[in-house]
């Protein structure tokens, strides 16, 4: 049997499938962001039947790379930059992911045809390797066009493995795009992640131990393929969109449907990821997480911080606004500490004021050089303990309350605190429509949101209901519109573009126009509070709505689902010029051919035998490649020119674990 | 058609220059006498396209515009404000006609783009050095042989690995160039007629807003 598990920003699925792939039990536990393991722990323990049957392959998908990237957590890391041309990257935000200090630009790289643009200075790459390894926690090396040509890449990761214990990825390893900056960002983003990594898959192993299992684990990429653990621990990049991804297949998987928007509202984000001909379409430009664009190809997800845990706030505008922050619900805070009624309560006595029902509890605690905290930050961050301490009462009778706050929003920036505060999830609960924790903690946050717009409860929670639907829906919409017009999307601030898309979602009132959208495809709901939302969205948008059974538990079902599927491109050109021969870019090198055909022939075998060790490494067995050879001819006069042609060797796997079919 | 157009349009050099000049002393908007040589351009091109002029008549209106372009300049400067859109430009390796990209540098300037005429036979490199050093939004590059279709894709994949792609829009042109040779070399936009050309950046441009 397969045990899946997800671990999302606000709940652990685990998930048992028998060989055919049928679920046999699923649970479900709180997520445990200070250390998942416990999380983990509690969803194996309950989706386990007795007596606990054989596994043989754990299968898991993670928002960890996803969520460490959008915090901007990760360790230290020397970023090492071969034959690059500063002023490239002025404009982008480095700083945000390695420091200054550890940016050290070494002469060499190579031009567009894979030749040595500049020897590759050795001595200055030892130095460094020398000087930083004792700082940080992982090499990132990137070159200039390593994709034609990877030589000093390979060279200074040589030296890296040579000179210490460790750590190191190469931009080519992880794309065969051109774009120096973003390879570098991407190479760097993925060095950030290893270790953040390597604490999950020891948890999960643990876990694990606790429970007897002793099994293969697989990670799902973003792409909804497998690979194995140790795969993942060299290229975590890869697993951004993991959560997504996996939800995606696994509701394929539960709902045999051809076209159709997956929308998956959790308690953290909205995901939605279009399905055309039983098959997600994925991202070719590189997926973009928390801002970065990456050179990671990815399932096609467009992504909003909305769901049930998403902060709700009135601000001093008086406006609503739902998201993009994870907060943890009032309901469930208080069925920890009785008191957080009691606070509740009596905050209601005093007069109205932004911070009433917010609460701020410890995360984590500070680890050293790291965390980098102002003396403001860090005599803030003493006085909140893990219990947790209603804001009013913290910044009682401060000298300094701006500041103050200033300094405690950092802190939940660098994930040292969290917040509670009043979500839908509460709302709901007032509505009388889901019944989770302590329903009066609820009750009082929205009557103390609600005397601030002078509205009724009831009321208010309706809104709140509503503008979770609305923003849900933009997000649809803009899935649909980035397929349809890939230039446009609804966060574009053309007015004309934004009346129609509120109008259509019923964000404002008709006046003289009623705008409607009919969606061509059903919309298939996964996720925890997948029904309560979708319903009325699917009513909005004039179209159907799919729940498959199981559809709280869709992203472990994939997770298990998937299989493991690799690529290779490799291409074959003339470099400018009009006598050279054809030159083969193989990520072994470049190398060049009189005929044609010889070279294309070579590139292919090279492919394959690439592609197939690359599945048996990602943890492949029963592999089957296939290539596909696509020419670039153009008619010149009576002639034809050949301009070049790309081998894409594919390899296709069951997982390792698998071995009852 | 003004009298300005119709002179340009005849080839008639001392007649464009008397105008201008006179123009110039009366303190004229220099963007309506813009639109006069222009429109005389147009003419030239009309009548090159009907077989009535041949490649040397083209030549020599672009010299007559050139030189009414050097006279005008200093006061376009002004009138925009020193906010003009860059252009780098130039014919790529192993070409060495310069016919074409003349044409569409001094009709660039025209229109009110500084531009950056990096010559003929251009390395690739020079075009990234350049568009790095300038911040150039716009890339032109002419080439009337086959071979330079190669050295076109070779210098947009060097703007890709610069990582410039998108804030870079690329136009190539010259007598063959085909929406084939665009796809090919993965330029934005292609055109065999300058006019068009000089169209064809300022979309660009507003593409890039």
């Amino acid at each position: 049997m397969f045990l899946g598990i997800d671990t999302g920003g606000t709940y652990t699925d685990a998930v048992i499938l028998d060989n055919k792939y049928r679920i046999v039990s699923s649970a479900k536990a709180f997520t445990t962001k200070h250390d998942l393991s416990i999380g983990i722990n509690n969803a194996i323990t309950s989706a386990l039947p007795h007596p606990p049957p054989q596994i043989n392959l754990v299968s898991l998908s993670s928002t960890l790379a996803t969520n460490a990237i959008v915090e901007g957590k990760g360790s230290p890391v020397c970023l090492i930059l071969i034959g690059y041309d500063r002023r490239t990257l002025a404009e982008t935000e480095f700083h945000k992911l390695v420091s200054d200090k550890h940016i050290v630009f070494i002469s060499g790289g190579h031009t567009v045809s894979g030749e040595e643009q500049a020897p590759l200075d050795v001595t200055a790459a030892q130095q460094a390797i020398l000087k930083y390894a004792p700082q940080v926690s992982a090499f990132a090396i990137s070159s200039y066009f390593s994709v034609r040509n990877p030589a000093h890449e390979l060279t200074v990761k040589k030296m890296v493995r040579q000179l210490t214990n460790l750590p190191v990825t190469c931009g080519h390893e992880l794309t065969t795009e051109l774009d120096a900056p973003l390879r570098a960002i991407t190479v760097v983003i993925n060095a950030r992640l290893i270790s953040l990594m390597q604490q999950l898959i020891y948890k999960v192993r643990e876990a694990m131990q606790k429970h007897g299992i002793r099994a293969p684990i697989m990670i799902v990429k973003g792409d909804g393929s497998l690979i194995d653990a140790a795969v993942a621990l060299e290229r975590p990049v890869e697993t951004i969109l993991s959560g997504p991804a996996a939800s995606v297949i696994g509701a394929l998987h539960l709902c045999k449907v051809k076209n159709g928007f997956v929308v998956d509202i959790g308690g953290t984000t909205t995901d939605v990821a279009m399905v055309e001909n039983n098959t997600p379409t994925l991202n070719h430009q590189g997926a973009v997480v928390g801002g970065w664009q990456t050179m990671v190809e990815a399932l096609n997800v467009h992504t909003t911080g909305l769901g049930g845990d998403s902060e709700v706030q009135v601000t001093p505008q008086g406006k609503l606004t739902v998201g993009p922050h994870r907060v943890v619900p009032l309901c469930n805070l208080a069925t920890i500490y009785s008191y957080v009624t009691e606070e509740l309560r009596r905050q209601l006595e005093l007069n109205p004021g932004i911070d009433d029902g917010y609460f701020v509890m410890r995360e984590r605690e500070i680890s050293g050089i790291e965390d980098n905290l102002t003396q403001k930050q860090l005599e803030i961050y003493a006085r909140i303990t893990r219990e947790p301490v209603a804001i009013l009462k913290l910044l009682e009778g401060a000298d300094t309350p701006f500041y103050n706050k200033y300094s405690l929003g950092k802190l939940i920036e660098q994930g040292l605190v969290s917040i509670s505060a009043f979500t839908p999830t509460d709302a709901v609960q007032v509505l009388g429509q889901y019944q989770v924790g302590v329903p009066a903690a609820s009750q009082i946050g929205a009557q103390l949101l609600s005397r601030r717009l002078k509205i009724d409860t009831k009321t208010f929670c309706k809104r709140v209901f509503k503008q979770v639907v609305i923003q849900a829906g933009k997000i649809v919409l803009d899935s649909v519109i980035a397929e349809e017009s890939p230039q446009q999307n609804s966060r574009h601030n053309h007015t004309g573009a934004q009346l129609f898309i509120n109008r259509a979602l019923g964000a404002e009132d008709k006046n003289r126009m009623d705008v409607r959208v009919a969606l061509q495809y059903p919309l298939i709901g996964v996720g925890a509070p997948a029904v309560t939302y979708m319903k009325p969205l699917a009513r909005r948008l004039n179209t159907g709505l799919l729940v498959p059974r199981h559809a709280e538990v869709a992203n472990a079902v994939g997770s298990v689902v998937a299989g493991v599927i690799q690529h290779v491109r490799i291409l074959v050109r003339k470099p400018a010029g009009i006598d050279n021969p054809y030159r083969v870019y193989a990520p072994t090198g470049p190398r060049d051919f009189i005929e044609l055909e010889k070279a294309v022939a070579f590139a292919r075998k090279t492919a394959r035998r690439l592609v197939k060790l690359n599945a048996l490494t990602a943890g492949a067995q029963r592999v089957r490649v296939y290539t596909k050879r696509k020419d670039e001819v153009m008619a010149v006069q009576d002639s034809y020119e050949h301009l070049g042609t790309e081998i894409v060797a594919t390899a296709v796997g069951n997982p390792r674990g698998d071995t009852l079919q | 058609m003004s009298k300005l157009s119709e002179a340009l349009a005849n080839l008639e050099e001392n007649t464009v220059s008397a105008i201008i000049k006179e123009q110039v002393a009366k303190h004229a908007d220099p963007l309506t006498v813009m639109a006069d040589l222009r429109k005389g351009m147009d003419i030239v091109g009309e009548r090159y396209k009907a077989g009535e002029y041949f490649l040397s008549e083209l030549i020599v209106s672009g010299e007559i515009f050139k030189e009414a372009i050097n006279v005008l300049e200093p006061l376009l400067k002004k009138g925009a404000g020193g906010q003009a859109t860059k252009v780098v430009l130039g014919t790529v390796k192993g070409d060495i006609h310069n016919i074409g990209k003349d044409i569409v540098g001094t009709l660039l300037k025209g229109a009110g783009f500084e531009v950056y005429d990096l010559g003929i036979d251009v390395p690739s490199k020079a075009f990234i050095d350049k568009l790095i050093e300038t911040k150039a939004p716009i890339l032109a590059m002419s080439g009337l042989l086959t071979p330079s279709f190669d050295s076109m894709k070779e210098v947009v994949e060097m703007v890709k690995e610069a990582g410039l792609r998108s804030k870079v829009k690329i136009i190539i042109g010259g007598g063959i160039v085909t929406e084939l040779v665009q796809r090919h070399t993965g330029a934005d936009a292609f055109t065999d007629d300058a006019l068009e050309g000089v169209e064809m950046v300022k979309k660009l441009v507003k593409q890039l807003a």
